[in-house]
């Protein structure tokens, strides 16, 4: 039948005569969530706790052991009409007391039911303790007296003043951190080193303490302003990924009145790790390095991610999620959101009738919207990232984690997923007269996904680091020893056909000049008197004569050179230039460089991965971006590649000792010489660059290569991660 | 000896294992299978036949002697194949004393499987009653009781009372079970060593005694009489569950098994009733399209949002019921459902001022049943009738559910390969293939396609024509009474006298469905009218070729067509059969409505037969649509079922 709540139900003669009560066990309490009333019952005994809406109260509490369950029925009908519930909700609602024990009838108990229902639960326990054996729970102890003890005392930084307090710490915590950021970056390198494992293990086991008993004892302190009275009975071992942390169950903050309260006991986990982060990051600063130091660095790095990344956002299902939800006053948000975004898809896509939207106002359906999309993009963030982050930093040894992480997480977000939907697609009843057009709609968007990532063609843009060079370059160096006595200062522009950049003068070599010229003279008058005397020693002479000219050739030849001119035209520069002043420098001194400052060229390099397909398929046009000046975009043109292969950097600012991204040799003092061989690509560019920009900045080059699917690019990029890791 | 079904297929509780654990399932039926193979049940069959000597020079005396060794045997469980082959050997001598029939090598086979509890197929005219005495004799043997499940009163009586002598010989006692007997005589039927009963009559009783215990506080009977209650044992007409071989398996066990058996009494609720009243007349201001949408393909009705709105208009003022919106839109539907969907002389005949329900897949009409939920109310509404009350539900079974309590089940039936996973997976039941006894030379006339429902009548008035005149039988089956009567009309018309079968007494349906391989008759039927009676072939008539059978219609499922062909050419006699059907036909509009109307538009409107691959696909794709559908739907009452078992945990154990 096509109606969305059918009246009556064919099995209700089970129940219609049936003379039933709410147990004893159970405590009612009213409660507004975004207008509408519920009405939640708690089973004192068990701690579970049941949601119901106004009409199935009214029916329920009509029970009362006297009036058969039809009778109720009906009264309820004749008061609500239609919102009183129909035979097979009530049918619902029963079970769903009788199961969790909250209903007493007087009918001999159905024993067969019962085992099958004990071994059910302990099947589902096993399966639930099976599939989240990332979560198992272990209980130990009950704390409550402990935190009896230690409320009255501890409980006073749940006060206005305590907020102060709170404020001023992490205050001053952020403070010291922003100050200090660049080298707790540089730390993060070493968190999951083997060596730091067991300190981080510590940290996380001492923050999760507190973490926990400021979730306890916030809810004894609450807990005395309500009749529950905030019981805190279990306390244990959480496995998170395998690895014991300490919980504390705090699941009778629940019931409390002040919203605002269950929302402080909510968060004073997160509270609490923000404070360690603080003090920790304090202390940190002022220690000298040691263990101490790298016990505080580990104690902030855990308190503070963990907060801003998992418990303190209410995208992922932690503790800021639970408050959220509970201060939104929409229960079961994440899963509401999901299943309200299912419910568009099948109201408006699908068309299928009858269906009850999930939302029950539309400010809901907003709020449910807005949740199920953001979260589920920042969980899928989220856990790329970690993964990212492992890969880069866990040691070899670990390294199978990440891909039972990767495996785990494919899993359970897109294979089991995927499997339930197609299952639904098609065997589920709801679907039976759309599922044509489900399967259509469902197929075509995949094919289009597909399409998008498989064969559409999208530019390829791959980011390597670069330094800007001078086009032309040449280093000036003395040609001949002599004093220096006068120079060009340093930054002038230069031409290499007028100017003398340096020029010195060497007495020595004039007052040999002046010798050889004598000896010249000599040599000459004694040939012509040969001529006439002695013929042989003609001969001789014209040998020695000759010796004589080469040797005032190469002395000449050093006096010019004792003025240097710029060997290309550019701007002179030389720093140290004023030093040299009237210094004897000898031949073969580089005293400065002449450099084209105004025709640059970016040298970038590339690893031997990227080469590869630099070579064979990028575009000739690339785009710069320089660091630390985000509003320019450069273009330029890939002039060159040396293929070759080398070690040496053409800065030591590319290597990663210099904060660049080539891992150097850790056995050259300079942070010049690649780990591995790196092919230089150097990059023309196109039109005027601006002025700020000299040699020596770091820039960015984005070189596109060949147009490829999506697909193609991840493919290669986890294929590099790959062979980056295993040094394939 | 036996194996006992697997878990999830017996009881009231079992649940029909999915996902890996059905795959698994499958994969023990494929075993359980395999041990009832036709070499392996052959193997049996020759031991069996080879004591034959042994045993026909025995005296009467001498093989009671026999028997009474073997009894004990059985009864205390410690039989071995040794003894079953001394059983069949004995049986068959004893049916050839006292009835005068040996049963064949295959009926031994057949018996065989049934005894193993399999589904055992054999196709029709095999003597399946013959067959299913012999492993009812050793399920009697064994002294907890034996139910044959029939499919109508007259084959239980006439069988039970024709294999007496066998039983009787064999120191058993055999009843029936017939519409109308009293609580005293169905006593002493169900306390026979072997019962023969229908289905319903069966569940029936078996849900008049669980009530009868529910009034007793709901205590199992067991403990009731450890507490020394003898109330209510003097008052249960059934002993328990235990074995149970039914007869048109496929029938009892698929098509019919979600049907629930419900007993019911009146309510006497009068507000309800002028309620229906009203709807009926209030639907009449609704206009199709705008205020309600009907789907005939999933026999649907859907108020539109309009609609909705302009009932609240309507009844803006009226009390009672018509307050609840929900309510009052279950009304309308209702009633628009009555207008819209349900058709008189096609889903209800009007019989004596009463609503009779005919049964969709047999055509058959069902005096006793009620729609749910109103349902036949607002049809009564609609015909103008006076409006019974609605009836209370006392208690409710489906026929699938009740099967499954059996402790063990057997079932035999003329087509059951195309259910063989269901038969696994929710009876527990392999399915063993038995050969026929004479090779079968049936001739399958190839299927003739007419794109208009008027054509096909003529077409096959023609064919009828023909054959009528050179003297050859002919039975039409066709789905609806409706049908049939036209067609009736159509062949007087022509001066063809014919037999038209859609009655309710079985008794007489089954003389005429025997009669129908005289010379000269023609018969038409709807599907299942005299099921489990032989039509014999008249003389002279296998020189014409035997009886000829035309299917009016493709049936729902395959397996229905096939019973109807498995009419002629029985036990080696000729026959031939055909399928004459139009695109207007219920199974295209329903179940492949695109399709369907493809092909139409493809040949236009034309009087010739356009069979063609493309017409064999659409029978092929809508009868498997319809499987599915059905089959999907069986699941759904099992899970249903499950659900509220779950809920109802603390209601009723006793149904």
């Amino acid at each position: 039948m096509p109606l969305e709540r059918p009246t009556f139900h064919e099995a209700w003669y089970r129940v219609a005569d049936l003379k039933a009560r709410l147990s004893t066990m159970v405590r009612v309490s009213r409660q507004t969530y975004r207008g509408q009333v519920w009405y939640v019952l708690e089973n004192v005994s068990s701690n579970e706790y049941f949601r119901l809406n106004r009409g199935a109260y009214w029916f329920v509490a009509l029970l009362d052991g006297r009036r058969t369950v039809a009778q109720a029925w009906e009264l309820c009908n004749q008061r609500l009409a239609d919102e009183a519930p129909t035979q097979g909700e009530a049918i619902q609602i029963l079970g769903m007391l009788y199961a969790n024990g909250l209903l007493y009838a007087e009918v001999p108990p159905d024993t067969q039911v019962l085992f099958k229902r004990y071994k059910q639960r302990i099947s589902r326990q096993v399966q639930g303790t099976l599939m989240s054996l990332l979560y198992l729970k272990v209980p130990l102890l009950d704390p409550d007296p402990i935190l009896e003890r230690w409320t009255p005392i501890v409980g006073r930084l749940f006060t206005p003043l305590g907020l102060v307090a709170w404020l001023i710490l992490v205050s001053i915590g952020l403070w010291t951190a922003v100050g200090e950021m660049a080298e707790l970056v540089a730390s993060s390198r070493e968190v999951l080193s083997f060596p730091n494992l067991p300190l981080l293990y510590l940290a996380v086991v001492v923050a999760k303490v507190i973490h926990e008993f400021s979730h306890a004892f916030a809810c004894k302190w609450f807990g005395r302003a309500n009749p529950s009275g905030g019981q805190v009975h279990s306390m244990g071992v959480m496995f998170l990924v395998f690895v014991p942390v300490p919980y504390v169950d705090t699941s009778s903050a629940w019931v409390f009145r002040n919203r605002w309260h269950r929302a402080v006991v909510g968060m004073a986990g997160v509270l609490a790790e923000l404070a360690i982060a603080s003090t920790a990051a304090v202390t940190w600063v002022h220690l000298s390095p040691g263990v101490f130091k790298a016990v505080c660095y580990n104690l902030m790095f855990v308190a503070s991610a963990s907060t801003i990344l998992f418990n303190g956002n209410p995208l992922l299902r932690f503790d800021a999620y639970y408050v959220l939800s509970d201060l939104l006053e929409i229960p079961n948000l994440g899963q509401r959101a999901n299943a309200y975004l299912g419910y568009l898809v099948r109201r408006y896509l699908w068309a299928i009738r009858p269906i009850e939207s999930v939302a029950y106002s539309a400010s809901e359906a907003v709020w449910l919207i807005f949740y199920g999309i953001s979260s589920f993009v920042y969980r899928v963030y989220i856990f790329i990232r970690i993964i990212l982050f492992m890969n880069s930093r866990l040691p070899q040894g670990l390294w199978f984690i990440i891909p039972v992480m990767a495996a785990s997480g494919l899993a359970g977000w897109v294979l089991v997923p995927a499997g339930r939907f197609i299952k639904y697609l098609l065997t589920s009843g709801e679907l039976a007269k759309r599922r044509a057009w489900a399967i259509v709609s469902s197929l075509s968007m995949i094919c289009a996904i597909l399409v998008l990532i498989g064969l559409v063609r999208v530019s390829d843009p791959w980011p390597i680091d670069g330094i800007i060079e001078p086009n032309r370059q040449a280093v000036v160096y003395t040609l001949a020893d002599g004093f220096v006595q006068e120079y060009l200062p340093s930054g002038l522009d230069v031409q290499p056909t007028e100017g003398v950049i340096v020029r010195a003068v060497n007495p020595q070599l004039e007052s040999q000049k002046g010798q050889l010229y004598a000896q010249l003279r000599r040599l000459q008058v004694q040939r012509q008197i040969a001529q006439t005397e002695e013929v042989a020693l003609v001969q001789i002479l014209d040998e020695q004569i000759q010796a004589v000219e080469e040797q005032i050739q190469r002395v000449e030849t050093d006096l010019a050179n004792l003025e240097l001119r710029p060997p290309v035209p550019g701007t002179w520069i030389s720093p140290d230039i004023d030093k040299i002043r009237g210094l004897y420098l000898q031949r073969g001194q580089q005293i400065g460089q002449v450099a084209s400052l105004d025709d640059l060229v970016v040298r970038a390099t590339a690893g031997q991965d990227v080469a590869a397909m630099i070579v064979q398929q990028a575009d000739r046009t690339v785009q710069i971006r320089p660091r630390g000046y985000p509003q320019y975009l450069l273009e330029g043109n890939l002039a060159q590649i040396w293929p070759a292969g080398l070690t040496s950097l053409p800065s030591a600012a590319m290597g990663m000792r210099a904060g660049g991204k080539i891992p150097v040799r850790p056995d050259d003092p300079n942070g010049i010489v690649a780990a591995e061989r790196v092919f230089q690509v150097l990059i023309e560019p196109v039109g005027q660059w601006p002025q700020v920009l000299r040699p020596g900045h770091r820039v960015v080059v984005r070189i596109y290569m060949r147009p490829k699917p999506l697909i193609a690019r991840w493919w290669t990029r986890a294929l590099q991660v790959f062979q980056k890791r295993f040094q394939i | 000896m036996r194996d006992p079904r697997p878990a999830w297929a017996s009881g009231a509780k079992g649940q029909i294992p999915q996902g890996l654990d059905g795959l698994w399932a499958r994969g023990l039926g494929v075993i359980a299978a395999l041990r009832l193979t036709r070499n392996r049940l052959l193997r049996h069959t020759k031991c069996v036949l080879a004591l034959e000597q042994r045993y026909n020079s025995m005296t009467d005396a001498r093989l009671r002697q026999e028997i009474e060794d073997l009894r004990v045997a059985f009864r205390l469980g410690r039989d071995t194949y040794e003894d079953w082959y001394k059983a069949f050997a004995i049986l068959r001598e004893v049916a050839w004393r006292q009835i005068g029939q040996l049963p064949y090598p295959v009926q031994v086979m057949g018996g065989w499987a049934i005894a193993s509890g399999a589904v055992a197929e054999m196709a029709t005219g095999e003597g399946k009653t013959l067959t299913a005495t012999m492993p009812a004799t050793i399920a009697g043997w064994r002294g907890r009781g034996c139910h044959i499940v029939t499919v109508n009163d007259y084959l239980a009586r006439r069988d039970a009372e024709w294999m007496e002598p066998i039983y009787r010989f064999c120191g058993l006692q055999v009843g029936y079970i017939e519409q109308g007997m009293g609580p005293a005589d169905r006593r002493a039927a169900y306390a026979a060593d072997i019962t023969y009963c229908t289905n319903k009559e069966v569940c029936a009783d078996f849900l008049r005694d669980r009530l009868l215990l529910a009034s007793k506080g709901g205590q199992p009977s067991w403990l009731e009489a450890l507490l020394g209650g003898k109330g209510s044992d003097g008052r249960l007409v059934q002993r328990g569950l235990y074995q149970a071989i039914v007869d048109e398996a496929d029938s009892v066990l698929i098509d019919e098994a979600v049907t629930p058996l419900i007993i019911s009494s009146d309510t006497g609720d009068s507000q309800q009733v002028e309620a229906f009243r009203q709807a009926a007349d209030l639907v009449c201001s609704l206009s199709k399209g705008l205020h309600y949408q009907v789907d005939m393909e999933q026999q649907d009705v859907e108020l539109t949002d309009e609609g909705i709105w302009r009932l609240q208009e309507l009844t803006a003022g009226w009390g009672g019921i018509w307050r609840i919106g929900r309510c009052r839109n279950e009304l309308a539907v209702k009633a628009l459902l009555a207008k819209e969907i349900y058709g008189r002389d096609k889903q209800y005949i009007v019989d004596q001022d009463k609503v009779v329900i005919v049964d969709d897949f047999t055509g058959r009409l069902m005096p006793d049943r009620q729609w749910r939920d109103g349902l036949h109310q607002a049809v009564e509404a609609k015909e103008r009738l006076e409006v019974t009350a609605p009836k209370e539900t006392l208690a409710r079974i489906s026929f699938q559910r009740f099967f499954r309590l059996y402790r063990s089940l057997a079932g035999m039936t003329g087509t059951a390969r195309e259910a063989v996973g269901e038969f696994w997976l929710i009876y527990g039941l392999p399915v063993a293939v038995i050969p026929p006894n004479r090779p079968c030379i049936r001739q399958y006339w190839p299927d003739v396609v007419l794109t208009t429902e008027q054509a096909k009548w003529a077409w096959i008035v023609r064919e009828i024509a023909k054959l009528n005149k050179i003297g050859r039988p002919v039975l039409v089956g066709t789905r609806t009474i409706r049908s049939s009567e036209f067609l009736s009309n159509l062949l007087a018309k022509e001066g063809i006298r014919c037999q038209v079968l859609n009655a309710i007494r079985h008794k007489e349906e089954a003389q005429i469905v025997s009669a129908a391989g005289q010379l000269g008759q023609v018969t038409i039927a709807t599907n299942m009218a005299g099921r489990g009676t032989d039509i014999k072939l008249g003389r002279g008539v296998p020189d014409l070729g035997g009886l000829h059978v035309i299917a009016a219609e493709r049936n729902e499922s395959g397996r229905i067509d096939r019973q109807l062909f498995g009419r002629c050419a029985r036990q080696g006699d000729p026959g031939s059969c055909q399928a004459i059907i139009s695109l207007e036909d219920e199974l295209f509009v329903r179940y492949a409505s695109r399709l369907s109307s493809f092909v139409k538009l493809r040949y236009g409107p034309t009087d010739r037969n356009i069979a063609s691959p493309l017409t064999s696909t659409l029978v092929a794709l809508a009868q498997s649509t319809a499987q599915r559908r059905a089959y999907r739907l069986r699941k759904a009452v099992i899970r249903m079922d499950h659900w509220l078992d779950e809920q109802l945990s603390f209601a009723a154990e006793y149904l």
